[in-house]
């Protein structure tokens, strides 16, 4: 007797669907206007979409988006560059020096998880009320993530390409330009897309120190006075500011790691 | 039948009806003296009231608190934060709490040690100083507003330092990071005793005002009206406790043990509790027409939503106005 | 250029892999290292290219290295030890750059090394994008381009299938006649110690120690099975008893050992 043999395969892949996602989060506004509008949610529990939009829109007519998001970025690139730089300086150091390795480690793992916010009022009485304790903050922030990752990603390059280096006589400053550093870009990348990540949610505490003007100032005020579309709006401008730095991460991704597996 | 009914309705009268279970939302301050007076003496049980406290750290969060029905009552200060809420219809003031009035040293204001090295002596000096505040639109930011008025000097030309903390505040004064503030005596009064500032007068004796407020939900008022009227009964009795202990001082062993009840519930020392005790209407009145100057002055600093109707706010039914 | 080895012994903490080495290996020979795994040949090689220090003996070079040598040791890897993120002329170009060349002569020099292994159509692929065998004709290739005076192959085949490995058996047949670089080539495979070797020098299992140096008398061309098949048996019943032994032994943990990643 003959009998078509039964397919059990499939399944269990995940496969991309481009237009899903989109399809998804208008769907979600959509449903949220639809119950704002409806009068099922009290605006003073979550504001409508349409008011947030509106806030944003006031926000851009009058100008004080741009100087918001002018003074925030100010910020989070300057405490980026500083606390990156220094990162990556300490975890190649980390990932290289033995000695620093074991007196570093320890210290790193003791002052990573310090909230920075609890050193705010230290951090006033050593960098004053100005831009250095804003900066600073997002730079100790940006700090520990990127040595870290840098320290991993040195980890992770294989020592049979240091030693194919050495058997050619190449300098060790060359071999950390040429081999080491290439070699951690995947583990440096991912530090860079965490700590730039960790740069914007520290951009309200930042701007917790006397700011006037910042998207993490403005968001604070509009908690402060119970502004709830306003809060939103500046929370929405924060994510945008994510989304678009996961992006520019991924490109450089792609452009820097095509020779990845 | 009817003989029975009769009798279990006489039954239920005669025992004592289950205390109705009610909450508040409150700051461990010596500002809330009088919920912590009533609860402690009993006034609220007397009322057949079980108030369960719920205690937060600063002035927002008892709003908000009242707003999203974690707590049926609120009792704090005054923020433009707290008007936006309040002009969304969400949130009613019932009675009067705390206010700035001259003798009474609440908050103080204060100038740093360069700032006062460099001539900042008073507070008419105050004008075009850096001046550090916990938040926009908290009740520091109001007084510095009332004491430019008064003095006449130009805001706008003050560089306002939102801190967000009293801590941050404090560190921004002692560094002469910021020139001026304006503190509670509670943190104010030993910054001054190290040496680390200075208290140059007290914003009761400048410029009086309706610091703080009893209020509840819309509501509650709608709903369970009959409630709100017993609360507002027992709060009056504290109000009266407060005001015989620390304001007529007729009765040391009353003044005595009100300070020990208060020190039991703020967790603070006894001195420091008495040296910034605020003063509290007698009666638990509060002031409408300050009410009203209030929204208008954070409408004008756009603070507080155009559309807020000061008059929409306050219920004078509980408690008269002293208007 | 002659090698010589004298007395090489060595030892990773309490563990002994080498004792006793001495081998001389003439100008232009070739000298197949085999044995059990676990004898230390590929540490045997990392000393001989002065990448390892040996815990006791020495070596000795006796002669001048060919005109032209950039880095007399050169190795070849077992796991070709490129760069991912360089092309093949990039891999080649990386044993050139840190030497005072001028361009146009580190041109040449890739440009002959990619000729003569047959790469040059494939310059500018990454090693991603090459097979097994074609990666490792890079490694070759990256070899020749220092002119080497000495040649360390540590089991250049084994990571490549049977017939990519006879494919590279014959190319490198064909090519070492025009050099006649030293060699010394570490496998554990008999065919090709016996197709390319004038020497195999058999190793003890661990420690490592000589048991025996047998010459293959016969011309590398008319090397084939028939002729081979006598010398093949009497290699096979010398390493056969020790290979036995040693793959029921208890493998013990070798900190950076040559071929321990």
């Amino acid at each position: 007797m003959m009998a078509p043999l039964r397919f059990r395969g499939g399944g269990f892949t995940i496969q991309p669907k481009r237009h899903t996602g989109w399809i998804a989060g208008l769907a979600v506004i959509a449903i949220w206007q639809g119950a704002s509008s409806a009068g099922w949610v009290s605006p003073i529990f979550l504001p409508s979409p349409a008011g947030i939009a509106q806030a944003l829109a006031d926000m851009a007519l009058s100008g004080q988006l741009w100087r918001h998001l002018a003074a925030s970025l100010k910020r989070i690139v300057a405490g980026f560059v500083l606390g990156g730089s220094a990162g990556l300086a300490i975890g190649l150091a980390l990932g290289l020096l033995s000695h620093v390795r074991a007196a570093g480690l320890p210290i790193i793992s003791a002052l990573f998880p310090i909230p920075k916010i609890a050193l705010l009022p230290l951090f006033i009485l050593w960098f004053g009320i100005g831009e250095p304790s804003k900066v600073a903050t997002i730079a100790l922030g940006v700090f520990f993530p990127m040595a870290i990752a840098t320290y991993s990603g040195v980890d992770q390059v294989p020592r049979t390409l240091i030693r194919m280096a050495q058997s050619f006589d190449v300098p060790a400053l060359a071999i950390v330009g040429k081999v080491i550093l290439p070699g951690a870009l995947p583990g440096i990348l991912a530090g860079v897309r965490i700590s730039a990540s960790i740069g914007l949610v520290l951009v309200v505490a930042a701007e917790m120190i006397g700011a006037e003007f910042g998207v993490g100032a403005y968001i604070l005020t509009a908690g402060n006075l119970m502004r709830t579309e306003d809060l939103l709006a500046g929370v929405c401008l924060l994510s945008v500011l994510g989304i678009t730095v996961g992006f520019a991460v991924s490109a450089a991704e792609r452009r820097l790691l095509g020779w990845r597996q | 039948m009817r003989l029975l009914s009769i009798a279990a309705a006489l039954a239920l009268l005669a025992t004592p009806a289950l205390a109705e279970k009610t909450s508040l939302s409150v700051l461990k301050l010596a500002s809330s003296g009088p919920v912590f007076l009533a609860q402690d003496l009993g006034h609220f049980a007397a009322e057949g009231l079980e108030v369960e406290f719920k205690f937060f750290a600063a002035a927002q969060p008892v709003a908000v608190a009242v707003v999203s029905g974690d707590a049926e009552f609120g009792v704090t200060g005054l923020t433009a934060g707290f008007y936006n809420l309040a002009g969304k219809g969400a949130l009613k003031i019932i009675a009067g709490q705390s206010r700035e009035q001259p003798g009474y040293k609440l908050s103080a204001y204060m100038v740093s040690n360069q700032a006062f090295a460099a001539g900042v002596r008073s507070p008419a000096d105050f004008g075009g100083r850096s001046f550090a505040m916990t938040q926009v639109g908290s009740t520091f930011h109001y007084m510095i507003g009332l004491l430019a008025e008064k003095k006449g000097f130009d805001l706008s030309k003050n560089r306002l330092l939102a801190l967000q903390s009293i801590p941050n505040m404090v560190s921004a004064l002692q560094g002469g990071q910021a020139d001026t503030a304006i503190l509670p005596s509670t943190v104010a009064v030993p910054m001054m005793d190290r040496g680390d500032a200075k208290i140059v007068g007290w914003a009761g004796d400048e410029t009086p005002w309706q610091l703080g407020a009893l209020f509840t939900s819309p509501k509650m008022i709608d709903t369970k009206k009959a409630t709100v009227e017993r609360f507002v009964r027992a709060y009056k009795k504290g109000v009266a406790a407060y005001d015989l202990a620390f304001q007529k001082k007729g009765d040391q062993a009353a003044t005595d043990k009100a300070l020990d009840i208060l020190a039991r519930y703020t967790e603070q020392q006894k001195g420091a509790i008495a040296a910034g005790l605020p003063y509290i209407e007698p009666e638990a009145r509060f002031s409408a027409r300050d009410i009203a100057k209030q929204v208008a002055y954070w409408q004008a600093q756009g603070q507080a939503d155009k559309s807020i109707e000061a008059k929409d706010i306050v219920v004078t039914t509980f408690v008269s106005s002293i208007d | 250029m002659r090698l010589i080895v004298e007395g090489v012994g060595h030892r990773y903490g309490a563990l002994e892999v080498l004792d006793g080495i001495s081998l001389t290996v003439a100008e232009g020979e070739i000298v197949a290292v085999i044995g059990p795994s676990g004898c230390g040949k590929s540490t045997l090689l990392g000393i001989l290219g002065g990448l390892l220090e040996p815990s006791a003996g020495r070596i000795l070079t006796d002669g001048a290295p060919p005109a032209g040598c950039l880095n007399p040791f050169t190795y070849v890897f077992q796991d070709f030890a490129l760069l991912p993120w360089r092309s093949v002329a990039g891999n080649v170009a990386f044993a050139l750059e840190h030497h005072r060349l001028t361009a146009a002569e580190r041109e040449r020099r890739v440009a002959e090394v990619l000729a003569t292994t047959g790469l040059a159509d494939f310059a500018d692929a990454l090693p991603k994008q090459l097979s097994g065998g074609m990666r490792q004709r890079v490694g070759i290739a990256r070899a020749l381009a220092v002119t080497p005076a000495v040649l360390l192959l540590d089991e250049p085949l084994s990571a490549l299938d049977a017939q990519t490995r006879e494919l590279l058996i014959e190319e490198f047949l064909a090519l070492w006649p025009r050099h006649r670089t030293t060699a010394v080539y570490v496998t554990h495979n008999l065919d090709e110690a016996l197709r390319l070797a004038d020497r195999v020098c058999v190793l003890s299992r661990r420690p490592g120690r000589v048991r025996e140096i047998v010459a293959v008398d016969v011309p590398r061309p008319e090397r084939d099975g028939a002729r081979l098949a006598s010398l093949r048996d009497r290699l096979w019943r010398l390493i056969q008893d020790e290979a036995r032994a040693a793959d029921r032994e208890r493998q013990p943990e070798i900190l950076d050992a040559g071929d321990h990643r």
